[in-house]
């Protein structure tokens, strides 16, 4: 489902190049739930970011589905992100004047879902994330990390993406909710074929993955 | 909750900073509305200005006007010489003469006759007449008709009264004309019966002014005198005063010929082919015509004068419209443009989770267009409650330079009686005002002409405003998001 070719990715910072990624490559099976682990500043962020075409690498091919995303046009491009992936940012990135609920609506509004299926559909994937009702209307700034992180999580899968990619999804959450976002996250992998990728520092959620990576001087290596 | 209402939103997002950003550019739109309404006023009192002064010249003969002053007359090859001048598009030539009473003037010239030519003013106005008609004034001598009509010599032994006097018909002013043209080239304007047609010098058509025409119990088709020859009148106009509703046109040809002033020509009409060749042209008559045979005057002087300086009223706000207008588009331009930068991860952050670029400009367009349109609400106030005192201002400050300038628009000299001062008053009034006064007040009425050229104003500039920022949006790569990760 995702094939992984040499991708490197390289940053001129001042007069030396840093290359967090160099020459990467792997693939998954769809329904494959994966773990990558590896020190702060590895570059675990920087490969994700070429895996949810937020960046292009500096070399190296991303096939998903036998597309080869560093080819695809920009408007291909926009409408990959917006219906193939589900991105969960490290810092949750939400709207800060939206409400949860509405954080959630969004790329949805952007797939052209109706405002009333749209709106249905964000407060069940809030529910799902034990997000509660109380809180759904709530703006976006007043939620606290462990919130609004959910409220991320439940983003990333308003259009059913076929894969997830999810940096540091339990960082902020206690081991109770934590082990709940784990247990759905497995859910859709091993049920719903959802192919996901996570970057964790956290062992609980490690252990539970099919497969687990370690990103280290640029080279991705499986465990 | 959709892109419409998010962008509202966001409108609103930094309170104080929109509310500031509204406050200004309500001043600058509002600023431009005004403009704008003056722009308009102005060259609405402009044309209707330039359609009072119409673009003509007056040529008298040098040192005469009306029926004062002397010199000689002028002639038919004048007005052929006028015609070829340039800029002139045409000439209307009349001869005006004064007719006296025939039955008051035979009876006070014998009833005289025996005072040795001593008293010739007090023979029922016959001075300074050229002819005799059967017609009886329907204004009364009054003071000014005993004044106009006499030589000046006194009939009492110097005591100057004229209360003494017998009663006597003031003269009726004839106009003879080769057009349905009056002697200042505006179109006759008849009540009854139709305009000369034939204009042969043994015509017998006359027009008869309708409270002549009353006096004298005158009808469409009946008959009067004029020197030997009865006229017959085809029809009555009337010219909306006392002095020239007693008065009559005649055909020119025949008029010359029934006072024995054949050739000859009183005044001419030259019609300019536009008001800016005015003065040109008044300049170039002279010269033609021979400053020391004749006089030419524009009865516009002050109304050019008027004219010009609305001119620039008319420029100023023009410019001052679309600088106010180009700065309402820059706080716009600069306030997104700051509004993007500021927001350029979150732009990342909706690119990232799939809002495409034309989403993401639509939102920002939308957002400039809540100020714009909160702007221009609160300036379309500003502008109603500025624009009377800001034309005011902008006319005052252009006009006072020709305050001081007055008409030198000679009135209608010694003719008229009583009755006729109130209408010679009202004309006179005009060309002795200043510029100022004949500005008089204007108008900020506001038309739909306005509001579309204001609408379409300050569309354009929003659109201006708020395109370049939205395009902006679109160089934002989705990378941002991560940025301070
Ligand atoms: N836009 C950039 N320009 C220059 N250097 C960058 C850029 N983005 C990332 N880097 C560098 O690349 C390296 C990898 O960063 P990245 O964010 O991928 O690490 P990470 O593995 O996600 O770390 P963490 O676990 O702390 O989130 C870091 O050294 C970082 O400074
Ligand atoms: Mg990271």
């Amino acid at each position: 489902m995702l094939n992984v070719k040499d991708v490197v990715k390289s940053f001129n910072s001042g007069d030396r190049t840093i290359k967090p990624v160099n020459g990467v490559s792997f693939s998954l099976e769809q329904g494959t739930f994966a773990a990558i682990l590896g020190k702060s500043g590895s570059g675990k962020s920087t490969l994700l970011s070429l895996l949810g075409a937020l960046d292009k690498a500096t070399s190296g091919d991303v096939f998903v589905d036998e597309v080869n995303i560093s080819t695809l046009p920009d408007r291909k491009l926009t409408a990959y992100r917006r219906d193939d992936i589900g991105f969960v940012f490290q810092s949750y990135n939400l709207i800060p004047n939206l409400s949860a609920k509405e954080n959630v609506m969004l790329p949805m509004e952007f797939a052209g879902v109706s405002h009333a299926e749209r709106s249905k559909r964000a407060g069940a994937l809030l529910n799902q994330v034990e997000l509660g009702e109380e809180m759904h209307g709530r703006l976006a700034n007043r939620l606290s990390g462990g919130m609004q992180q959910r409220v991320a999580i439940a983003r990333a899968l308003a259009n059913n993406p076929k894969l997830i990619l999810a940096d540091e999804p339990t960082g902020n959450l206690d081991d109770e909710t934590g082990e709940l976002i784990i247990a759905l996250l497995r859910q859709l992998a091993h049920e719903k074929k959802t192919t996901i990728l996570v970057v964790t520092h956290d062992h609980a959620l490690a252990a539970q993955t099919d497969r687990k990576f370690r990103l280290a001087h640029g080279k991705l290596t499986e465990d | 909750m959709g892109v419409v209402s998010r962008s509202v939103g966001n409108a609103f997002r930094n309170k104080v900073r929109s509310g500031a950003v509204v406050v200004i550019l309500a001043v600058a739109i509002g600023l431009a509305l005004a403009m704008l309404v003056a722009n308009q006023a102005v060259g609405a009192k402009v044309d209707s200005l330039k359609a009072s002064v119409g673009n003509t010249l007056m040529v008298n003969p040098a040192g005469s006007r009306g029926g004062l002053g002397g010199g000689n007359p002028l002639t038919t090859a004048d007005a052929t010489k006028a015609a070829a001048v340039a800029h002139v598009t045409g000439v209307n030539e009349a001869l005006t003469v004064r007719l006296a009473n025939a039955a008051a003037d035979s009876a006070s010239a014998g009833s005289a006759s025996g005072n040795g030519g001593a008293d010739r003013g007090s023979r029922g106005g016959r001075f300074g007449t050229s002819g005799t008609t059967s017609l009886v004034s329907a204004v009364d001598p009054g003071v000014l008709g005993q004044r106009n009509n006499s030589n000046g010599s006194s009939p009492d032994g110097g005591s100057g009264s004229t209360t003494t006097r017998p009663a006597f018909s003031i003269p009726i002013q004839a106009t003879g004309v080769s057009t349905s043209a009056t002697a200042a080239g505006t179109a006759i304007k008849l009540t009854g019966g139709s305009q000369l047609t034939d204009f042969a010098a043994n015509s017998t058509q006359a027009l008869v002014g309708s409270t002549l025409a009353t006096k004298n119990s005158l009808k469409v088709g009946s008959t009067f005198t004029v020197q030997s020859r009865t006229m017959k009148v085809t029809g009555i106009f009337d010219a909306g005063d006392a002095f020239d509703n007693n008065g009559i046109y005649l055909p020119l040809a025949a008029t010359q010929t029934l006072v024995d002033q054949a050739g000859q020509l009183s005044s001419l009409n030259v019609v300019v082919d536009s008001i800016e060749n005015v003065s040109s042209t008044q300049a170039a008559l002279t010269s033609a015509l021979g400053a020391s045979n004749v006089d030419v005057t524009a009865g516009s002087n002050n109304l050019q004068a008027a004219i010009t300086s609305l001119g620039s009223v008319q420029n100023i706000s023009l410019i001052a419209f679309i600088a106010s207008l180009v700065t309402a588009g820059l706080i716009v331009l600069l306030i997104m443009i700051m509004v993007v930068r500021e927001r350029r991860r979150e732009i990342g952050v909706l690119k990232a989770i799939g809002a495409s670029n034309r989403t993401i400009g639509l939102q920002f367009v939308i957002e400039a267009m809540v100020l714009v349109v909160l702007g221009s609400v609160v300036g379309a106030a500003v502008a109603a409650f500025s624009s009377n005192p800001i034309v005011s201002a902008l006319v005052a400050g252009n006009t006072t330079s020709t305050n001081a300038a007055v008409g030198r628009f000679g009135g209608r000299g010694g003719l008229g009686g009583g009755g006729g001062f109130s209408g010679g008053f009202t004309r006179t009034r005009g060309a002795f005002a200043g510029a100022s006064q004949l500005i008089g007040t204007i108008s900020t009425s506001v038309g739909w002409q306005t509001l579309v050229l204001g609408a379409v104003g300050i569309l354009a500039i929003a659109a201006i405003g708020a395109l370049i920022p939205a395009l902006l949006t679109a160089k934002v790569r989705p990378i941002e998001v991560l940025r301070g990760e």
